[in-house]
């Protein structure tokens, strides 16, 4: 039985090892010491949180993704020449990186001069210069001249290289090929702006820039509206579950702080908003808040309000409705939390030491509901997109000239059999969107509250 | 039980009656006259008015339009068919039958679709298999219903030319295939998510292990121990499927230009045609409280371990 005759014979050896030798009564070095300082840092709860968020690869692609699309709607706007409410003419229906035969012209022009002015591609009813003093400014200086006659359908050229640098071109000369006509038009330069009238200041192009995603029936460029609809899109997210976040959180806590007959009133209330069919009510709300909130937004003074009606009526429709229905589910979740928070023992000592409800709420049970309000929060801004383009997939949303997602669906589908493109984009971009949205909602929860992970 | 089921019925008649206050109060709240028209005289409107009782106070108005509601009189159309009975245009034109068939169709392909990719996503657990249908879901879920019903519509009926773009009046078969698909995207996605998620929490019960060790094949195992009782998730998953798949014909119909129901309600409310708004909002109203309400009873009958005192949580 070998088991039991190494246990003899490891007595002994046990024994030996623990008696003391003067060794060990040395005082230790500093590099001892120092091996034995605890040197882990407090992991905090949000450093905890964003380790777990970066590991799960998903969800950091889909906030990749969110970025990019956030970067499109804000920078974007202010990268292209075209902007997204004015009707270019002679662009309308093109496809993508199309040109329309002005564009096509000035863009040939440019192989061999520096910038370009084409009346033609100028946007809304104006198509041409009238006569008159104007400006313009190329690399750093002011170029001002004085047209005799009005350019009709026309170009302006200017070309250092030539005996006359500046010149004006008929287009339908260019067109016709083989030689064309040009009028050198005189010009000073100075360094600074020279006094001209506001809309006599032209910008000269040295490049023609594509329409990435083509134009509609009325001439606009899709890409810039894109760009704006997602703005739009990310606004409304953002500011609806704000919305939400502060109602809902106010009224959970409220309710579930409380209790008895408080609670009792308040959440039925809750559970009628619940189990009303919403998008039914909410039809009719669009409808309704359209008349009264414009004529709000034409007679008040107030900055507030002005600040909300340049976001226009769709917009703020959308807001009164989340206000008005959709915080119950943040309502109810956070009046959970609290129920189960209330009884520790913090809040007891809280009570004891005479603290108001108004201060348990938002210093005790709120911050530690954080992961719950974070999540919560995240996961509407995805379902807020999808109500507003919902809403104005239907034509009860935002409406031209102001561009949203769902209107552009929409309107792309008079025309589907011919220009399926114009559908393409915005349906592309409102479901990457929405997508990544809420798969980085779903990886906030996980990172914020393992103990909801499936 | 009975206690039960009839605090049920009452919040669900309350549920109903508040639905048809808002309504009726916010139609109201919309400025003018439903009868302002280019040509018409403040005399003409307040004929009109007159003879449809709505120059009486809202109070009257409304306990007019709930007496006649309790004894099957919806009211008469005021302009878009005016004075055809609202209970004709819903229930005995084409509309309503147009809608019902698009949504039960709809209905019974996400049921049909959505169980047993479900279930065998959860038998193939971790496998490639589970891994696409869990990216389709993933991306089912998210997506806006009417991108998923253009999407549909650009790509068989525009580039493949396969189908119908206009389904109209659906005098075909193949004009129901894209609505009904369409309708159908979302919830069966959200169903085979569901079931994969409750057949995993049923797979590691103890019956499940007491099934195995009694020497039961896998297959039967999995189809007839935990699919059963997984399927309690879906059940309740009805109600609000039933929501889905009215406001989701909205979508559907205006995209493949159906003239159904949700498209004549949409239209009803932009021209303001007070009646129709009221009764479509009322029946469809009806017709989700109901399913919930029906939904509700069903889950507390189908599984006893929901305790009946706890309250509706």
């Amino acid at each position: 039985m070998p088991r039991f005759n190494i246990f003899h014979t490891k007595v002994d050896d046990i024994l030996a090892e623990n008696e003391f030798c003067e060794a060990d009564f040395a005082s230790a070095t500093a590099d001892e010491k120092e091996s034995m300082i605890e040197k882990h840092k407090s992991i905090s709860y949000w450093k905890d949180a964003a380790r777990r968020f970066r590991k799960n690869h998903v969800s950091m692609v889909a906030l990749g993704v969110v970025v990019l699309i956030t970067l499109f709607a804000f920078l974007g706007p202010y990268l292209i020449p075209y902007s997204y409410e004015e009707q270019y003419r002679g662009s309308m229906k093109l496809g993508p990186f199309e040109y329309s035969e002005s564009e096509q012209l000035a863009s040939d022009v440019l192989e061999d001069v520096d910038v370009v002015f084409s009346t033609s591609m100028m946007s809304g009813s104006l198509t041409s210069l009238k006569k008159g003093e104007y400006t313009f400014r190329y690399q750093g200086e002011w170029y001002t001249f004085t047209l005799k006659k009005t350019l009709r359908s026309g170009l302006l050229i200017y070309d250092a290289d030539a005996a006359e640098p500046l010149y004006t071109v008929k287009e339908d000369d260019l067109l016709e090929g083989g030689d064309y006509e040009t009028t050198a038009v005189a010009y000073t330069v100075s360094d600074t702006q020279p006094a001209v009238e506001e809309d006599h200041v032209i910008k000269m192009i040295s490049s023609v820039f594509p329409h990435v995603f083509g134009t509609d029936s009325a001439g606009r460029d899709i890409m810039s509206r894109c760009m704006y609809g997602a703005r739009v899109s990310l606004l409304i997210g953002v500011i609806a579950s704000l919305i939400v976040l502060v109602i809902g959180s106010i009224y959970g806590a409220v309710s579930g702080l409380i209790g008895g007959k408080v609670d009792f009133i308040m959440q039925r209330i809750v559970e009628l908003i619940y189990s009303v069919p919403d998008v039914l009510i909410v039809l009719l709300l669009q409808v309704v808040l359209q008349q009264p909130l414009q004529n709000w937004f034409d007679s008040s003074t107030l900055p507030l309000v002005k600040a909300l009606s340049t976001l226009g009526v769709g917009i703020v429709s959308i807001f009164i409705t989340f206000a008005l229905l959709y915080w119950v589910g943040m309502a109810r979740i956070i009046r959970g939390q609290v129920l189960m928070l209330k009884k520790q023992e913090y809040v007891t000592a809280a009570v004891v030491l005479g603290a108001s409800n108004r201060r348990i709420i938002k210093r005790h049970l709120l911050p530690n509901s954080i992961g719950q309000l974070v999540v919560t929060t995240c996961l509407q801004i995805p379902s807020a997109i999808f109500l507003e383009s919902f809403l104005s997939f239907l034509g009860l949303g935002i409406s031209a000239p102001m561009s949203s997602l769902g209107s552009m669906c929409s309107d792309a589908i008079d025309t589907i059999t011919v220009y399926p493109y114009r559908l393409l984009f915005p349906a592309i971009i409102l479901s990457l969107l929405v997508l990544s949205l809420n798969l980085v909602g779903d990886g906030l929860r996980d990172a914020l509250d393992p103990r909801l992970k499936k | 039980m009975a206690s039960y089921v009839l605090k049920r019925i009452g919040s669900a008649i309350l549920t109903l009656f508040v639905v048809a206050a808002a309504t009726f109060f916010l139609m109201n709240a919309i400025p003018g006259s439903p009868f302002i028209t280019e040509k018409s005289t403040p005399e003409q409107i307040a004929r009109a008015e007159a003879k449809y009782g709505l120059d009486k106070p809202l109070v009257v108005q409304f306990a007019k339009y709930l007496k006649g509601y309790l004894t099957g009189d919806m009211g008469v159309s005021l302009k878009m068919q005016e004075g055809t009975s609202v209970a004709d245009i819903i229930f005995h034109q084409s509309k309503f039958t147009l809608s019902i068939k698009v949504g039960l169709l709809a209905l019974g392909l996400a049921v049909i679709l959505g169980i047993p990719s479900g279930c065998i996503a959860a038998y193939n657990r971790g496998n490639w298999l589970d891994a696409i249908l869990r990216v389709i879901t993933t991306v089912g879920v998210a997506i806006p219903g009417f991108v998923v019903a253009t999407t549909l519509l650009v790509l068989f009926g525009v580039q493949l030319k396969w189908l119908p773009v206009l389904s109209g009046s659906l005098e075909t078969t193949a004009a129901y295939i894209l609505p009904v698909f369409a309708l159908a995207f979302y919830p069966s996605c959200y169903i085979a998510k569901l079931t994969r998620a409750s057949m995993l929490d049923a797979i590691n019960q103890d019956y499940i292990r007491t099934a195995r060790a009694k020497g039961l094949k896998t297959g039967k195992v999995v189809f007839k121990h935990a699919l059963r009782n997984s399927l309690i998730p879906v059940v309740t998953y009805l109600g609000p499927l039933t929501a889905y798949i009215i406001t989701g014909g909205f979508v559907v119909e205006t995209t493949y230009s159906i003239p159904g129901l949700g498209k004549y309600f949409i239209s009803s409310i932009l021209n303001r045609d007070y009646p129709i708004i009221m009764g479509t909002t009322v029946v469809l109203a009806s017709l989700i409280i109901v399913m919930n309400l029906v939904v509700d009873i069903v889950y507390k009958l189908v599984d006893p371990r929901i305790s009946l005192s706890k309250g509706d949580e």
